[in-house]
């Protein structure tokens, strides 16, 4: 990425969690550190193996292949036996229970999630646990079970950076002011307004509480880098975007527990191969480059383990489903993946072939934070200093 | 078996509309049916008209079915899949028996039950179809051709890559290859015409599509014929453009989504729709069928080409399916965050064409046009022939039987490949 556009998208990504934090009234954390652990999860949407790790898959996944995976826990076979839908998985990831819920998370996960569990049983303070998505498939119900006990009171922060942009992008045009160079004056106020609303409207969720009001530092340089991404030409992508502010999150918050999602890679639900294999070199780019910050904020130097998995496959080609359009055939190609695991909990570089399920991680996470006695249906995963 | 005296079916299947006691009879048919099987027979039964004929033969012959078993025997057929029904709560369900929605489709495929579920609605299904009188069993002696053209305009070296699409395939270089799509659409010896000259006029309207990424293909067919089923997505624009933004009024919610989209598809979209397009209402709506179907129809030219062929395919089975690629825009800034935009709207920038990123998904979608034509049982007599006009790279898939001699040379013109194709569309079994 260009430097004008990473720093737009830093200063734009600055300005959506200095919003969020300030609605919710948001302790900053130490960002010089804390004894306990961190656990970073990142899903990838729908990526088939023969895309990634395959002969041919290779060449789209260089960082995962060898900078990451030579130190690193690979499990091969990971398995997704519940519903291939993104609400459904990344619930059934966060919860260690099957969940089949409403595809577009009408209704929050059935059982409690490892946010919750992590702030009941340790105690965790709201800006420790965190979800932060490109997809646009999620709610923020996934942020809190309806288990009793449980529930939004124990909750993640969520939140869709990408779709704020989206939001701000479609609200400009339709208004009938297309983005272009020669008038970015007035698209700059809609995204500006966007960002800096207090209640994002269609997104299925809102911010109680008063909005902070910006620094005039940040604003300035919010509206700078504003009028930097209107001018510039070059693709930005939803994934840069909740990259940084992830990372923006990551500094100023240090959380414990960072769930991710990525989703450039689902523009394979419009049919263009090229674009999909675009995006997962995008995530392993932004995959690489999130390691080497945990490696570098002392916040999570040495404490960090980093897990990284997509959520499913994609269909087989030649399906009645479309191939790799969709990810709802019942098929190896679009139940099996695999999962890289990096950091603090990985005891040397190994290929762990037996077959985990997704809702293993959940209880794998909790070990890692040495929570017992929870009611999980997995078990934690094989290879790991846990 | 026979509980005919209780139902009238009709065993001649007709061709446009159908009397209302020959729907009745049908609907009587579907509501023995169990629950989940209903909704897309009987939204077939509602837009009968709107049917191709290799539809109607399918629903006709499977009600027909159904009419030929007793209610005993329908009750031993069906067993099993009403007992997934009973374990999955059906009844409970707000299930839509009228039409598919969105609504029902999330219900099942969430259901634990669901691939038990599927299974078993294909064995129903087959044990129906088999109770049918043989003689309305479908023919599979038609020879098909499928052509698939990559436009000079996609830099494509070679089609098949490192995924061959079939053991039978031979890919060997053409002088002169772009010639392949002159000599197949015009002219007196055009495959159109070459498929009218063997059919009835309404047989040879649903057995000739093509189906182009921009709008070329249509140009110079003749007006003696009756008219191809020809799906330009260029000239498709102000119905796209429209439609598109109907579409993305859709809110975060299945049950409003099926209202939305049910309103959509119920529009009179009349002012929109190409000349190309006039009084061809059944061509109308397998357009917007496709289109709400997804699979990115409406947003890149090239997956509206491989979606439109493989559905013309499982449709209408066709005896000629030429499909040609083209190019895409590059994502606009902004619109690589909201690709599902139109963003021409989106953003007023100037189109920037993605040559290299266009052919990638040319040429695998070419290949899963190919796949779906191996779906069916006419897949023995299906021949291929994709064109890269770029390299003069020609890529054949022949049957056995009609392999042609210069497949094992390697060697040949675009008059022998013309005249193979030919060939194979006035073969019969």
């Amino acid at each position: 990425m260009d430097v004008n556009r990473r720093n737009l998208m830093k200063a734009a990504a600055a300005l959506v969690v200095e919003q969020w934090a300030g609605a919710r009234h948001l302790a900053y954390g130490d960002t010089h550190g804390g004894a306990g652990r961190k656990v970073i999860i990142v899903t990838c949407g729908g990526i088939r193996r023969e895309d990634t790790f395959s002969e041919e898959g290779l060449v789209n996944i260089p960082h995962l292949s060898s900078d990451l995976l030579s130190h690193s826990a690979f499990y091969p076979v990971v398995r997704n036996n519940g519903v291939t839908a993104h609400y459904n998985t990344i619930a059934s990831i966060l919860s260690g229970q099957w969940q089949r819920l409403d595809d577009w998370g009408k209704t929050r996960p059935a059982s409690p999630t490892v946010f919750e569990y992590l702030r009941k049983e340790m105690k965790l303070k709201p800006e420790q646990v965190w979800y932060i998505s490109s997809n646009k498939a999620l709610t923020s119900q996934i942020g809190a079970s309806s288990a009793r006990d449980f529930g939004p009171a124990y909750g993640a922060n969520v939140i869709f950076p990408k779709q704020l942009l989206i939001n701000a992008v479609v609200r400009a045009a339709s208004s009938g002011r297309p983005v272009r160079g020669t008038d970015r004056a007035s698209v700059a106020p809609e995204l500006e307004a966007m960002l800096s609303r207090d209640n994002y409207d269609g997104l299925g969720w809102s911010i109680s509480g008063d909005a902070s009001s910006l620094d005039t530092p940040t604003l300035g340089t919010m509206q700078e880098a504003i009028d930097d991404l209107v001018r510039t030409n070059a693709p930005a992508t939803g994934d840069e975007f909740t990259y940084l502010v992830s990372t923006e999150v990551m500094r100023r918050f240090a959380p414990s527990f960072l769930a991710m999602s990525f989703s450039d890679m689902e523009v394979a639900h419009f049919g263009s191969y090229s674009l999909h294999l675009a995006g997962i070199r995008t995530v392993d780019r932004l995959l690489f480059e999130l390691w080497n910050l945990t490696q570098e904020l002392p916040a999570y130097k040495d404490k960090t383990t980093l897990m990284v998995l997509p959520e499913f496959g994609r269909d087989m080609d030649g399906s009645t489903t479309n191939g790799f359009f969709n990810h709802r055939q019942d098929s190896e190609s679009t139940r099996m993946t695999w999962m890289v695991c990096m950091g603090d909990a990985v005891r040397s570089a190994t290929t762990l072939e037996a077959p985990v399920d997704q809702t293993d991680i959940c209880p794998t996470i909790a070990r890692l934070f040495e929570l017992k006695g929870l009611d999980l249906a997995g078990k934690p995963l094989p290879g790991l200093w846990l | 078996m026979s509980n005919a005296q209780s139902t009238q079916i009709h065993s001649d299947i007709p061709a446009h509309g159908m009397d209302d006691a020959a729907l009745a009879g049908y609907r009587r048919q579907v509501a023995r049916l169990p629950m989940t099987m209903q909704p897309a027979l009987n939204q077939q039964l509602s837009g009968w008209a709107n049917l191709f004929p290799y539809e109607q033969n399918r629903v006709a012959r499977f009600l027909g079915g159904a009419a030929n078993c007793s209610p005993a025997q329908l009750d031993a057929l069906t067993q099993s899949l009403r007992a997934i029904e009973n374990r999955m709560d059906v009844k409970q369900w707000d299930f839509n028996v009228n039409a598919d929605t969105m609504e029902n489709a999330s219900l099942l495929a969430r259901s634990p039950y669901y691939a038990q579920w599927r299974g078993e609605v294909q064995k129903v299904f087959t044990a129906v179809e088999a109770a049918a009188p043989q003689a309305a069993a479908p023919r599979h002696d038609s020879g098909r051709v499928v052509l698939l053209i990559l436009p000079a305009s996609l830099p494509v070296d070679s089609i098949v890559g490192r995924k061959p699409w079939d053991a039978r395939g031979v890919e060997m270089h053409v002088e002169d290859a772009h010639r392949i799509s002159d000599l197949a659409l015009h002219g007196e010896s055009a495959l159109p015409s070459w498929v009218d000259a063997r059919m009835s006029a309404s047989e040879a309207t649903a057995d000739r599509w093509l189906i182009d990424a921009d709008a070329g293909l249509g140009g110079e067919l003749s007006s003696a014929h009756p008219p191809a089923q020809l799906l330009e997505y260029s000239v498709l624009k102000s119905f796209r453009d429209e439609f598109l933004r109907q579409v993305n009024t859709v809110p975060k919610d299945i049950s409003a989504t099926d209202q939305i989209l049910a309103h959509v598809r119920g529009e009179d979209w009349d002012a929109l729709w190409p000349a190309s397009l006039k009084g061809q209402d059944r061509l109308r709506r397998f357009v917007i069928d496709v289109f709400l179907s997804g699979n990115g129809a409406l947003i890149f030219s090239n997956a509206f080409v491989q979606w439109s062929s493989s559905e013309a395919l499982r449709r209408a089975r066709p005896r000629l399916l030429v499909s040609r690629f083209g190019l895409r825009s590059k994502p606009k800034p902004f619109s690589g965050i909201a690709i599902f935009e139109n963003q021409q709207k989106v953003s007023a920038l100037r189109d920037e064409v993605d040559p290299v990123g266009s052919a990638i998904d040319a040429r695998i979608l070419a290949r899963y046009i190919w796949l779906s034509a191996m779906r069916y049982p006419e897949r023995d007599r299906t021949c291929c022939v994709c064109v890269a006009e770029s390299s003069g790279s020609v890529y054949v898939i022949s049957p056995p039987e009609q392999r042609p001699d210069w497949l094992t040379t390697r060697s040949a013109t675009p008059e022998d490949i013309c005249a193979w194709m030919r060939h194979q569309l006035a073969e019969k079994a």
